[in-house]
Protein backbone atom coordinates (compact mmCIF):
# COMPACT_ATOMS: atom_id res chain seq x y z
CA UNK A 1 0.00 0.00 0.00
CA UNK A 2 1.36 3.33 -0.71
CA UNK A 3 1.20 5.99 1.53
CA UNK A 4 -0.45 8.51 -1.18
CA UNK A 5 -2.28 6.05 -3.11
CA UNK A 6 -4.44 3.34 -1.81
CA UNK A 7 -8.39 2.08 -2.26
CA UNK A 8 -11.09 4.29 -0.71
CA UNK A 9 -8.84 7.28 -0.79
CA UNK A 10 -10.76 10.00 -1.33
CA UNK A 11 -9.18 13.64 -1.02
CA UNK A 12 -6.23 14.13 -2.12
CA UNK A 13 -3.15 16.39 -0.59
CA UNK A 14 -5.10 19.73 -2.12
CA UNK A 15 -7.62 19.30 0.39
CA UNK A 16 -5.26 18.95 3.36
CA UNK A 17 -3.49 21.99 2.04
CA UNK A 18 -6.90 23.67 1.81
CA UNK A 19 -6.99 22.85 5.21
CA UNK A 20 -3.89 24.50 6.13
CA UNK A 21 -4.42 27.73 4.88
CA UNK A 22 -7.80 28.05 5.78
CA UNK A 23 -6.80 27.60 9.54
CA UNK A 24 -3.34 29.35 9.16
CA UNK A 25 -5.72 32.86 8.14
CA UNK A 26 -8.33 32.09 11.00
CA UNK A 27 -5.31 31.70 13.25
CA UNK A 28 -3.19 34.99 12.13
CA UNK A 29 -6.50 37.04 12.25
CA UNK A 30 -6.86 35.99 15.75
CA UNK A 31 -3.66 36.57 16.91
CA UNK A 32 -3.26 40.14 15.30
CA UNK A 33 -6.77 41.03 17.35
CA UNK A 34 -5.35 39.68 20.02
CA UNK A 35 -1.96 41.87 19.48
CA UNK A 36 -3.94 45.45 18.88
CA UNK A 37 -6.89 45.02 21.80
CA UNK A 38 -4.27 43.56 24.44
CA UNK A 39 -0.99 45.36 24.22
CA UNK A 40 -1.05 47.67 20.99
CA UNK A 41 -4.06 49.72 20.57
CA UNK A 42 -3.74 52.13 17.90
CA UNK A 43 -0.43 51.28 17.46
CA UNK A 44 -0.75 48.28 16.01
CA UNK A 45 0.16 49.22 12.45
CA UNK A 46 3.46 50.28 13.22
CA UNK A 47 3.78 46.45 14.64
CA UNK A 48 5.87 43.84 12.32
CA UNK A 49 4.32 41.10 13.50
CA UNK A 50 0.46 42.52 13.15
CA UNK A 51 1.47 43.41 9.54
CA UNK A 52 3.07 40.17 9.07
CA UNK A 53 -0.69 38.96 10.28
CA UNK A 54 -2.60 41.05 7.99
CA UNK A 55 -0.55 40.00 4.87
CA UNK A 56 -0.81 36.05 5.41
CA UNK A 57 -4.43 36.05 6.49
CA UNK A 58 -5.74 37.42 3.00
CA UNK A 59 -3.20 35.55 0.76
CA UNK A 60 -3.79 32.14 2.67
CA UNK A 61 -7.72 32.39 2.89
CA UNK A 62 -7.67 33.22 -0.98
CA UNK A 63 -5.01 30.23 -1.61
CA UNK A 64 -7.52 27.95 -0.09
CA UNK A 65 -10.31 28.80 -1.37
CA UNK A 66 -7.94 28.68 -4.69
CA UNK A 67 -7.25 25.09 -4.53
CA UNK A 68 -10.82 24.33 -3.47
CA UNK A 69 -12.15 25.78 -6.26
CA UNK A 70 -9.55 24.18 -8.76
CA UNK A 71 -10.08 20.56 -6.89
CA UNK A 72 -13.57 20.40 -8.00
CA UNK A 73 -14.32 18.29 -10.88
CA UNK A 74 -16.43 21.06 -12.52
CA UNK A 75 -14.55 24.18 -11.21
CA UNK A 76 -16.47 26.75 -13.17
CA UNK A 77 -19.59 25.45 -11.45
CA UNK A 78 -18.27 26.94 -8.02
CA UNK A 79 -20.98 29.46 -8.09
CA UNK A 80 -23.26 26.60 -7.63
CA UNK A 81 -22.19 26.45 -3.95
CA UNK A 82 -22.92 29.80 -3.50
CA UNK A 83 -26.25 29.90 -4.92
CA UNK A 84 -27.73 26.38 -3.75
CA UNK A 85 -26.81 26.21 -0.17
CA UNK A 86 -27.68 23.16 2.28
CA UNK A 87 -27.74 23.91 5.72
CA UNK A 88 -27.13 19.90 6.60
CA UNK A 89 -23.75 20.24 4.74
CA UNK A 90 -20.51 21.42 6.98
CA UNK A 91 -18.80 22.58 3.41
CA UNK A 92 -21.61 24.84 2.77
CA UNK A 93 -21.68 26.25 5.77
CA UNK A 94 -18.30 26.87 6.02
CA UNK A 95 -18.37 28.44 2.50
CA UNK A 96 -20.70 30.73 3.86
CA UNK A 97 -18.52 31.71 7.02
CA UNK A 98 -15.58 31.66 4.75
CA UNK A 99 -16.54 34.45 2.58
CA UNK A 100 -18.47 36.77 5.76
CA UNK A 101 -15.01 36.40 7.18
CA UNK A 102 -13.21 37.89 4.16
CA UNK A 103 -15.19 40.76 3.95
CA UNK A 104 -14.85 41.35 8.35
CA UNK A 105 -10.97 40.23 7.37
CA UNK A 106 -10.57 43.67 4.97
CA UNK A 107 -12.68 45.95 6.99
CA UNK A 108 -10.93 44.52 10.39
CA UNK A 109 -7.10 45.09 8.14
CA UNK A 110 -8.81 48.58 6.57
CA UNK A 111 -9.08 49.80 10.00
CA UNK A 112 -5.88 48.73 11.58
CA UNK A 113 -3.96 50.57 8.93
CA UNK A 114 -6.33 53.74 9.15
CA UNK A 115 -4.40 56.21 9.88
CA UNK A 116 -2.26 55.52 6.90
CA UNK A 117 -4.80 54.93 4.82
CA UNK A 118 -6.26 58.67 5.56
CA UNK A 119 -2.98 60.08 4.98
CA UNK A 120 -2.83 58.78 1.98
CA UNK A 121 -6.33 59.79 0.83
CA UNK A 122 -6.54 62.90 2.60
CA UNK A 123 -5.72 65.43 -0.44
CA UNK A 124 -6.58 62.91 -2.99
CA UNK A 125 -9.64 61.22 -2.22
CA UNK A 126 -11.51 62.58 0.91
CA UNK A 127 -14.45 61.29 0.66
CA UNK A 128 -12.70 57.78 2.02
CA UNK A 129 -12.00 59.59 5.13
CA UNK A 130 -16.06 59.43 5.93
CA UNK A 131 -16.09 55.99 5.27
CA UNK A 132 -13.32 55.25 7.63
CA UNK A 133 -14.47 57.24 10.26
CA UNK A 134 -18.17 55.50 9.95
CA UNK A 135 -16.12 51.90 9.88
CA UNK A 136 -14.47 53.02 12.85
CA UNK A 137 -17.27 53.82 14.98
CA UNK A 138 -18.45 50.04 14.31
CA UNK A 139 -15.03 49.05 15.02
CA UNK A 140 -16.30 46.74 18.01
CA UNK A 141 -19.06 45.01 16.22
CA UNK A 142 -16.34 44.31 13.49
CA UNK A 143 -13.61 43.31 16.13
CA UNK A 144 -16.00 40.98 17.69
CA UNK A 145 -17.40 39.57 14.51
CA UNK A 146 -13.70 38.89 13.03
CA UNK A 147 -12.75 36.89 15.97
CA UNK A 148 -15.64 34.73 16.05
CA UNK A 149 -15.51 34.15 12.07
CA UNK A 150 -11.51 33.32 12.49
CA UNK A 151 -12.59 30.54 15.20
CA UNK A 152 -15.18 29.25 13.34
CA UNK A 153 -12.89 28.75 10.23
CA UNK A 154 -10.32 27.36 12.20
CA UNK A 155 -12.92 24.67 13.71
CA UNK A 156 -14.81 24.36 10.60
CA UNK A 157 -11.73 22.44 8.97
CA UNK A 158 -12.27 20.05 11.47
CA UNK A 159 -16.02 19.47 10.85
CA UNK A 160 -15.37 19.03 7.64
CA UNK A 161 -13.77 16.03 8.10
CA UNK A 162 -15.47 14.48 10.94
CA UNK A 163 -18.77 14.38 8.65
CA UNK A 164 -17.42 11.48 7.50
CA UNK A 165 -19.15 8.12 8.71
CA UNK A 166 -17.10 5.70 6.29
CA UNK A 167 -14.21 6.88 8.26
CA UNK A 168 -13.97 6.00 11.56
CA UNK A 169 -10.73 8.07 12.65
CA UNK A 170 -12.08 11.05 10.69
CA UNK A 171 -15.58 10.38 12.79
CA UNK A 172 -14.28 11.48 15.90
CA UNK A 173 -15.26 14.39 18.17
CA UNK A 174 -11.94 15.49 19.12
CA UNK A 175 -11.22 16.34 15.56
CA UNK A 176 -12.64 19.85 15.31
CA UNK A 177 -11.14 20.92 18.64
CA UNK A 178 -7.67 19.56 17.55
CA UNK A 179 -7.68 21.15 14.41
CA UNK A 180 -8.63 24.57 15.83
CA UNK A 181 -6.45 24.70 18.15
CA UNK A 182 -3.55 23.75 15.68
CA UNK A 183 -4.86 26.27 13.27
CA UNK A 184 -4.59 28.92 16.28
CA UNK A 185 -0.42 27.69 16.56
CA UNK A 186 -0.03 28.02 12.51
CA UNK A 187 -1.80 31.23 12.76
CA UNK A 188 0.66 32.41 15.30
CA UNK A 189 3.74 31.03 13.88
CA UNK A 190 2.98 32.46 10.61
CA UNK A 191 2.81 36.11 12.36
CA UNK A 192 6.10 35.19 14.65
CA UNK A 193 7.86 34.33 11.42
CA UNK A 194 6.43 36.96 8.90
CA UNK A 195 7.36 39.57 11.73
CA UNK A 196 10.68 38.94 12.51
CA UNK A 197 10.91 38.93 8.59
CA UNK A 198 9.49 41.71 8.26
CA UNK A 199 11.89 43.39 10.55
CA UNK A 200 10.32 42.83 14.05
CA UNK A 201 11.81 42.54 17.15
CA UNK A 202 12.46 39.37 18.15
CA UNK A 203 12.37 40.37 21.64
CA UNK A 204 9.26 42.23 21.30
CA UNK A 205 5.98 42.58 23.49
CA UNK A 206 3.90 40.80 20.79
CA UNK A 207 6.32 38.02 20.62
CA UNK A 208 6.55 38.00 24.39
CA UNK A 209 2.50 37.58 24.36
CA UNK A 210 2.03 35.23 21.84
CA UNK A 211 5.07 32.55 23.30
CA UNK A 212 2.79 33.52 26.48
CA UNK A 213 -0.34 31.72 24.43
CA UNK A 214 1.67 29.39 22.76
CA UNK A 215 3.14 27.18 25.46
CA UNK A 216 -0.43 26.51 26.80
CA UNK A 217 -1.65 25.99 23.45
CA UNK A 218 0.93 23.40 22.76
CA UNK A 219 0.04 21.51 25.62
CA UNK A 220 -3.55 21.31 25.42
CA UNK A 221 -3.13 20.36 21.47
CA UNK A 222 -1.04 17.13 23.02
CA UNK A 223 -3.96 16.59 25.29
CA UNK A 224 -6.35 16.67 22.52
CA UNK A 225 -3.99 14.16 20.22
CA UNK A 226 -3.80 12.06 23.11
CA UNK A 227 -7.37 12.21 23.79
CA UNK A 228 -8.23 11.07 19.87
CA UNK A 229 -6.19 8.34 19.82
CA UNK A 230 -7.14 7.36 23.14
CA UNK A 231 -11.08 7.72 22.14
CA UNK A 232 -10.39 5.53 19.31
CA UNK A 233 -8.74 2.67 21.03
CA UNK A 234 -11.49 2.66 23.61
CA UNK A 235 -14.04 2.69 20.46
CA UNK A 236 -13.06 -0.40 19.84
CA UNK A 237 -13.56 -2.24 16.28
CA UNK A 238 -12.48 -0.63 13.39
CA UNK A 239 -11.80 2.92 15.21
CA UNK A 240 -9.19 0.82 17.17
CA UNK A 241 -7.57 -0.83 13.94
CA UNK A 242 -7.58 2.64 12.51
CA UNK A 243 -5.25 4.50 15.44
CA UNK A 244 -3.07 0.92 14.71
CA UNK A 245 -3.03 1.85 11.11
CA UNK A 246 -2.18 5.41 11.28
CA UNK A 247 -0.12 5.60 14.90
CA UNK A 248 1.96 2.05 13.36
CA UNK A 249 5.25 1.86 11.42
CA UNK A 250 3.97 2.75 8.18
CA UNK A 251 4.78 5.85 6.60
CA UNK A 252 2.04 7.69 8.61
CA UNK A 253 3.50 6.48 11.54
CA UNK A 254 6.92 7.91 10.87
CA UNK A 255 4.95 11.27 10.14
CA UNK A 256 3.14 11.24 12.84
CA UNK A 257 5.88 10.67 15.78
CA UNK A 258 8.81 12.80 14.27
CA UNK A 259 7.11 15.26 12.13
CA UNK A 260 3.98 16.00 14.45
CA UNK A 261 4.79 15.08 17.60
CA UNK A 262 8.72 15.85 17.88
CA UNK A 263 9.24 18.69 15.28
CA UNK A 264 5.98 20.06 15.31
CA UNK A 265 5.35 20.32 18.80
CA UNK A 266 7.97 19.30 20.93
CA UNK A 267 10.78 21.56 19.60
CA UNK A 268 8.70 24.52 19.49
CA UNK A 269 7.39 23.60 23.21
CA UNK A 270 11.29 23.35 24.68
CA UNK A 271 12.73 26.09 22.36
CA UNK A 272 9.26 28.05 23.84
CA UNK A 273 10.30 26.99 27.18
CA UNK A 274 13.76 28.04 26.82
CA UNK A 275 13.51 31.58 25.55
CA UNK A 276 10.80 32.02 28.01
CA UNK A 277 12.96 31.08 30.71
CA UNK A 278 16.57 32.91 29.51
CA UNK A 279 14.69 35.48 27.97
CA UNK A 280 16.81 35.63 25.37
CA UNK A 281 14.66 35.68 21.76
CA UNK A 282 16.86 35.97 19.05
CA UNK A 283 15.69 36.26 15.02
CA UNK A 284 17.04 32.64 14.29
CA UNK A 285 15.20 31.32 17.51
CA UNK A 286 11.96 32.75 17.11
CA UNK A 287 12.07 31.76 13.52
CA UNK A 288 13.67 28.40 14.13
CA UNK A 289 10.49 27.51 16.25
CA UNK A 290 7.72 29.20 13.94
CA UNK A 291 9.16 27.34 11.25
CA UNK A 292 8.98 24.14 12.90
CA UNK A 293 5.44 24.32 14.58
CA UNK A 294 4.21 25.32 10.66
CA UNK A 295 5.84 22.12 9.42
CA UNK A 296 4.02 20.42 12.39
CA UNK A 297 0.61 21.66 11.15
CA UNK A 298 1.17 20.76 7.50
CA UNK A 299 1.59 17.23 8.07
CA UNK A 300 -0.83 16.94 10.70
CA UNK A 301 -3.63 17.65 8.10
CA UNK A 302 -1.96 15.23 5.47
CA UNK A 303 -1.62 13.09 8.03
CA UNK A 304 -5.01 13.29 9.35
CA UNK A 305 -6.42 13.40 6.27
CA UNK A 306 -4.85 10.16 4.60
CA UNK A 307 -4.16 8.03 7.93
CA UNK A 308 -7.90 8.75 7.90
CA UNK A 309 -8.99 7.28 5.07
CA UNK A 310 -6.88 4.15 4.96
CA UNK A 311 -9.66 2.05 7.51
CA UNK A 312 -12.88 2.08 6.51
CA UNK A 313 -15.98 1.11 8.44
CA UNK B 1 -11.25 44.15 32.52
CA UNK B 2 -11.09 46.96 29.88
CA UNK B 3 -13.37 47.27 26.65
CA UNK B 4 -11.26 46.09 24.25
CA UNK B 5 -10.29 42.42 26.16
CA UNK B 6 -13.75 42.18 27.30
CA UNK B 7 -15.45 42.42 23.41
CA UNK B 8 -12.73 39.42 22.25
CA UNK B 9 -13.52 37.61 25.00
CA UNK B 10 -17.12 37.67 24.46
CA UNK B 11 -16.63 37.24 20.52
CA UNK B 12 -15.07 33.76 21.33
CA UNK B 13 -17.48 32.67 23.50
CA UNK B 14 -20.29 33.56 21.50
CA UNK B 15 -18.46 31.32 18.59
CA UNK B 16 -18.29 27.97 20.69
CA UNK B 17 -22.52 28.48 22.19
CA UNK B 18 -22.75 29.11 18.21
CA UNK B 19 -20.64 26.05 17.08
CA UNK B 20 -22.95 23.24 19.81
CA UNK B 21 -26.11 25.71 18.90
CA UNK B 22 -25.17 24.35 15.15
CA UNK B 23 -24.12 20.87 15.64
CA UNK B 24 -27.13 20.17 17.78
CA UNK B 25 -29.64 21.40 15.67
CA UNK B 26 -28.40 19.32 12.87
CA UNK B 27 -28.29 16.26 14.83
CA UNK B 28 -31.85 16.17 15.03
CA UNK B 29 -32.28 16.94 11.37
CA UNK B 30 -29.99 13.90 10.81
CA UNK B 31 -32.24 12.04 12.77
CA UNK B 32 -35.58 12.12 10.77
CA UNK B 33 -36.60 9.71 8.95
CA UNK B 34 -38.97 10.77 6.02
CA UNK B 35 -42.60 10.07 5.34
CA UNK B 36 -43.24 9.41 1.53
CA UNK B 37 -46.02 7.82 0.14
CA UNK B 38 -44.06 5.67 -1.58
CA UNK B 39 -40.95 4.29 -0.24
CA UNK B 40 -38.79 2.02 -3.02
CA UNK B 41 -36.26 -0.63 -1.32
CA UNK B 42 -34.76 -3.27 -3.44
CA UNK B 43 -34.14 -7.16 -1.98
CA UNK B 44 -31.17 -9.37 -3.32
CA UNK B 45 -31.39 -13.02 -3.19
CA UNK B 46 -28.00 -14.20 -2.57
CA UNK B 47 -28.65 -18.10 -2.69
CA UNK B 48 -30.69 -17.54 -6.20
CA UNK B 49 -27.91 -15.33 -7.86
CA UNK B 50 -25.47 -17.28 -10.00
CA UNK B 51 -22.98 -14.33 -10.56
CA UNK B 52 -23.09 -13.95 -14.38
CA UNK B 53 -23.62 -10.01 -14.21
CA UNK B 54 -27.16 -9.79 -16.47
CA UNK B 55 -27.74 -7.21 -14.20
CA UNK B 56 -24.58 -5.07 -14.04
CA UNK B 57 -24.53 -5.36 -17.92
CA UNK B 58 -28.17 -4.06 -18.42
CA UNK B 59 -27.67 -1.45 -15.92
CA UNK B 60 -24.85 -0.15 -17.91
CA UNK B 61 -26.53 0.07 -21.08
CA UNK B 62 -29.83 0.98 -20.23
CA UNK B 63 -28.31 3.74 -17.75
CA UNK B 64 -25.58 4.51 -20.44
CA UNK B 65 -22.98 4.50 -17.61
CA UNK B 66 -19.54 4.87 -19.20
CA UNK B 67 -16.69 2.32 -19.08
CA UNK B 68 -14.75 2.04 -15.93
CA UNK B 69 -17.44 3.27 -13.83
CA UNK B 70 -20.12 0.85 -12.64
CA UNK B 71 -23.05 1.89 -10.81
CA UNK B 72 -24.16 -1.79 -9.94
CA UNK B 73 -20.73 -5.00 -9.44
CA UNK B 74 -21.83 -8.22 -8.30
CA UNK B 75 -18.79 -8.83 -5.86
CA UNK B 76 -17.48 -13.03 -5.95
CA UNK B 77 -16.17 -14.49 -3.26
CA UNK B 78 -14.85 -17.98 -2.48
CA UNK B 79 -14.31 -20.63 -3.93
CA UNK B 80 -15.68 -22.40 -0.52
CA UNK B 81 -15.86 -25.93 -0.03
CA UNK B 82 -13.69 -28.52 -1.27
CA UNK B 83 -13.13 -29.94 -4.92
CA UNK B 84 -15.44 -30.94 -7.21
CA UNK B 85 -18.30 -29.45 -4.11
CA UNK B 86 -17.06 -26.27 -4.45
CA UNK B 87 -18.88 -23.09 -4.66
CA UNK B 88 -18.79 -18.80 -4.80
CA UNK B 89 -20.72 -16.49 -2.99
CA UNK B 90 -22.10 -13.09 -5.08
CA UNK B 91 -23.33 -9.76 -3.44
CA UNK B 92 -24.77 -7.07 -5.03
CA UNK B 93 -22.39 -3.55 -4.38
CA UNK B 94 -24.33 -0.26 -5.77
CA UNK B 95 -25.73 2.62 -3.60
CA UNK B 96 -27.99 1.28 -0.27
CA UNK B 97 -30.57 4.02 -0.63
CA UNK B 98 -30.38 4.85 3.20
CA UNK B 99 -33.45 6.63 4.53
CA UNK B 100 -30.61 8.72 6.70
CA UNK B 101 -28.31 9.07 3.83
CA UNK B 102 -24.49 10.72 4.48
CA UNK B 103 -24.25 12.02 1.25
CA UNK B 104 -27.62 13.84 1.52
CA UNK B 105 -26.10 15.62 4.36
CA UNK B 106 -23.00 17.07 3.33
CA UNK B 107 -23.80 17.85 -0.06
CA UNK B 108 -22.87 21.68 -0.47
CA UNK B 109 -25.21 22.62 -3.28
CA UNK B 110 -28.69 19.97 -2.82
CA UNK B 111 -27.10 18.22 -5.77
CA UNK B 112 -27.28 15.11 -3.46
CA UNK B 113 -30.71 14.34 -2.48
CA UNK B 114 -33.87 12.27 -2.12
CA UNK B 115 -37.02 12.31 -3.87
CA UNK B 116 -39.66 13.19 -1.58
CA UNK B 117 -41.80 11.32 -3.17
CA UNK B 118 -40.18 7.58 -3.52
CA UNK B 119 -37.69 8.24 -1.03
CA UNK B 120 -35.06 7.54 -3.72
CA UNK B 121 -31.82 8.99 -3.45
CA UNK B 122 -30.29 10.66 -6.38
CA UNK B 123 -28.22 12.94 -7.86
CA UNK B 124 -29.07 15.82 -9.94
CA UNK B 125 -26.33 16.20 -12.10
CA UNK B 126 -26.14 19.94 -13.01
CA UNK B 127 -26.36 21.02 -9.56
CA UNK B 128 -23.65 19.17 -8.83
CA UNK B 129 -20.23 20.82 -8.21
CA UNK B 130 -17.85 17.59 -8.14
CA UNK B 131 -16.67 18.60 -4.28
CA UNK B 132 -16.48 15.16 -3.81
CA UNK B 133 -17.48 15.26 -0.55
CA UNK B 134 -20.54 12.89 -0.66
CA UNK B 135 -18.16 10.29 -2.60
CA UNK B 136 -16.02 10.40 0.90
CA UNK B 137 -18.83 10.55 3.02
CA UNK B 138 -20.84 7.74 1.65
CA UNK B 139 -19.99 4.90 4.09
CA UNK B 140 -20.28 2.20 1.90
CA UNK B 141 -18.02 3.60 -1.02
CA UNK B 142 -20.29 3.29 -4.10
CA UNK B 143 -20.45 6.91 -5.33
CA UNK B 144 -18.28 7.68 -7.90
CA UNK B 145 -17.43 11.19 -10.37
CA UNK B 146 -19.14 9.91 -14.24
CA UNK B 147 -15.94 11.01 -16.19
CA UNK B 148 -18.55 12.30 -18.87
CA UNK B 149 -20.79 14.34 -16.97
CA UNK B 150 -18.31 15.11 -14.48
CA UNK B 151 -20.76 15.09 -11.40
CA UNK B 152 -21.47 12.62 -9.02
CA UNK B 153 -22.85 9.42 -10.03
CA UNK B 154 -24.40 6.13 -8.59
CA UNK B 155 -27.65 4.06 -8.79
CA UNK B 156 -31.01 5.58 -8.76
CA UNK B 157 -32.99 2.59 -8.67
CA UNK B 158 -33.29 3.70 -12.86
CA UNK B 159 -35.01 6.42 -11.44
CA UNK B 160 -34.31 8.82 -14.47
CA UNK B 161 -35.03 6.24 -17.43
CA UNK B 162 -36.89 2.56 -16.61
CA UNK B 163 -39.13 4.01 -13.67
CA UNK B 164 -40.30 6.75 -15.61
CA UNK B 165 -41.36 4.41 -18.36
CA UNK B 166 -43.01 2.97 -15.87
CA UNK B 167 -40.86 -0.20 -15.69
CA UNK B 168 -38.73 -2.17 -13.46
CA UNK B 169 -35.30 -1.04 -12.74
CA UNK B 170 -32.79 -2.82 -15.39
CA UNK B 171 -30.97 -5.00 -13.00
CA UNK B 172 -34.48 -6.41 -11.93
CA UNK B 173 -35.65 -7.32 -15.49
CA UNK B 174 -32.71 -8.81 -16.76
CA UNK B 175 -31.53 -11.16 -14.04
CA UNK B 176 -32.23 -14.65 -15.33
CA UNK B 177 -32.78 -16.47 -11.56
CA UNK B 178 -35.24 -13.51 -10.69
CA UNK B 179 -32.58 -12.88 -7.27
CA UNK B 180 -33.83 -9.43 -7.46
CA UNK B 181 -37.31 -7.90 -6.45
CA UNK B 182 -38.06 -4.16 -6.60
CA UNK B 183 -41.07 -2.55 -4.74
CA UNK B 184 -42.75 0.37 -2.59
CA UNK B 185 -42.52 -0.84 1.60
CA UNK B 186 -45.21 0.78 1.83
CA UNK B 187 -47.56 -1.16 0.07
CA UNK B 188 -48.63 -4.22 2.16
CA UNK B 189 -49.13 -6.26 -1.24
CA UNK B 190 -46.06 -5.54 -2.73
CA UNK B 191 -44.10 -8.19 -3.42
CA UNK B 192 -40.93 -7.15 -1.63
CA UNK B 193 -42.99 -6.52 1.11
CA UNK B 194 -44.11 -10.18 1.03
CA UNK B 195 -40.50 -11.45 0.35
CA UNK B 196 -39.13 -9.33 3.51
CA UNK B 197 -41.87 -10.92 5.61
CA UNK B 198 -41.31 -14.70 4.49
CA UNK B 199 -37.25 -14.64 4.81
CA UNK B 200 -34.71 -13.72 7.02
CA UNK B 201 -32.84 -10.83 5.54
CA UNK B 202 -29.76 -8.76 6.51
CA UNK B 203 -28.42 -4.99 6.01
CA UNK B 204 -24.80 -3.87 5.31
CA UNK B 205 -23.28 -1.73 8.18
CA UNK B 206 -26.29 -0.71 9.89
CA UNK B 207 -24.77 0.36 12.96
CA UNK B 208 -23.83 3.48 11.01
CA UNK B 209 -27.44 4.60 11.33
CA UNK B 210 -27.73 4.84 7.53
CA UNK B 211 -31.35 2.49 7.11
CA UNK B 212 -30.09 1.48 4.22
CA UNK B 213 -33.04 0.17 1.55
CA UNK B 214 -31.23 -2.38 0.13
CA UNK B 215 -31.47 -5.84 2.24
CA UNK B 216 -30.15 -8.96 1.33
CA UNK B 217 -31.06 -12.27 1.74
CA UNK B 218 -27.43 -14.58 2.64
CA UNK B 219 -26.19 -17.58 1.14
CA UNK B 220 -27.05 -20.75 2.88
CA UNK B 221 -23.55 -22.21 2.93
CA UNK B 222 -19.96 -20.05 3.73
CA UNK B 223 -17.06 -20.51 4.84
CA UNK B 224 -16.14 -20.07 8.76
CA UNK B 225 -15.03 -16.65 9.18
CA UNK B 226 -14.75 -15.33 13.09
S1 LIG C 1 -25.26 4.11 -0.03
FE1 LIG C 1 -24.00 5.93 -0.18
S2 LIG C 1 -24.74 6.97 -1.98
FE2 LIG C 1 -26.31 5.50 -1.42
S3 LIG C 1 -27.74 6.67 -0.13
FE3 LIG C 1 -26.27 5.68 1.23
S4 LIG C 1 -24.69 7.22 1.53
FE4 LIG C 1 -25.85 7.85 -0.27
S1 LIG D 1 -19.77 15.85 -5.64
FE1 LIG D 1 -21.70 16.77 -6.33
S2 LIG D 1 -23.30 15.51 -5.39
FE2 LIG D 1 -21.40 15.08 -4.32
S3 LIG D 1 -21.39 16.43 -2.56
FE3 LIG D 1 -20.24 17.49 -4.18
S4 LIG D 1 -21.79 18.73 -5.23
FE4 LIG D 1 -22.92 17.21 -4.00
S1 LIG E 1 -31.68 -0.06 -10.04
FE1 LIG E 1 -31.07 0.74 -12.05
S2 LIG E 1 -29.36 2.07 -11.58
FE2 LIG E 1 -29.63 0.78 -9.80
S3 LIG E 1 -28.25 -0.96 -10.14
FE3 LIG E 1 -30.26 -1.55 -10.93
S4 LIG E 1 -30.16 -1.03 -13.08
FE4 LIG E 1 -28.49 0.08 -12.10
Amino acid sequence: MSPFHFEHLVWHWPIAFYLFFAGVSGGAMFFAVLLKNFILRGDAYKSGFVQAACIVAPITVMAGLGILVTDLTKPLHFWKIMVFYNLTSVMSVGVIILCIYMVFMFLWIALVFRPVIDEWCRTRFPWVLKLSAFLSSSEATITGLLVILALALGAYTGFLLSALPGYPMLKNPVLPILFLLSALSSGAAASLLGGVLMKGNPDGREVHLIHKIEIPLILVEMVAIFTFFLGLVLTGGQAKVAAANALGFGFWGVVFWVGILLVGLSVPLAMNLFMTATAKRRFAYVAGTATCSLIGVILLRHFILYAGQMTIA
Amino acid sequence: MDKSKRQFLQGSGAMIAGISLYVLTNGEVAGEQQKSAVKYAMLHDENKCIGCNACADNCRKVNQVPEGVARLEIIRTGPFGEYPNQYYHFTRKSCEQCEDSPCVHVCPTGAAFKDENTGIVSVNSWKCVGCQYCIAACPYHIRFINPVTKAADKCDFCRETQLKQGKQPACVEACPTKALVFGDLNDPNSEIVKALEENPVYRNKRDLGTHPKLFRIQAKQGGINV
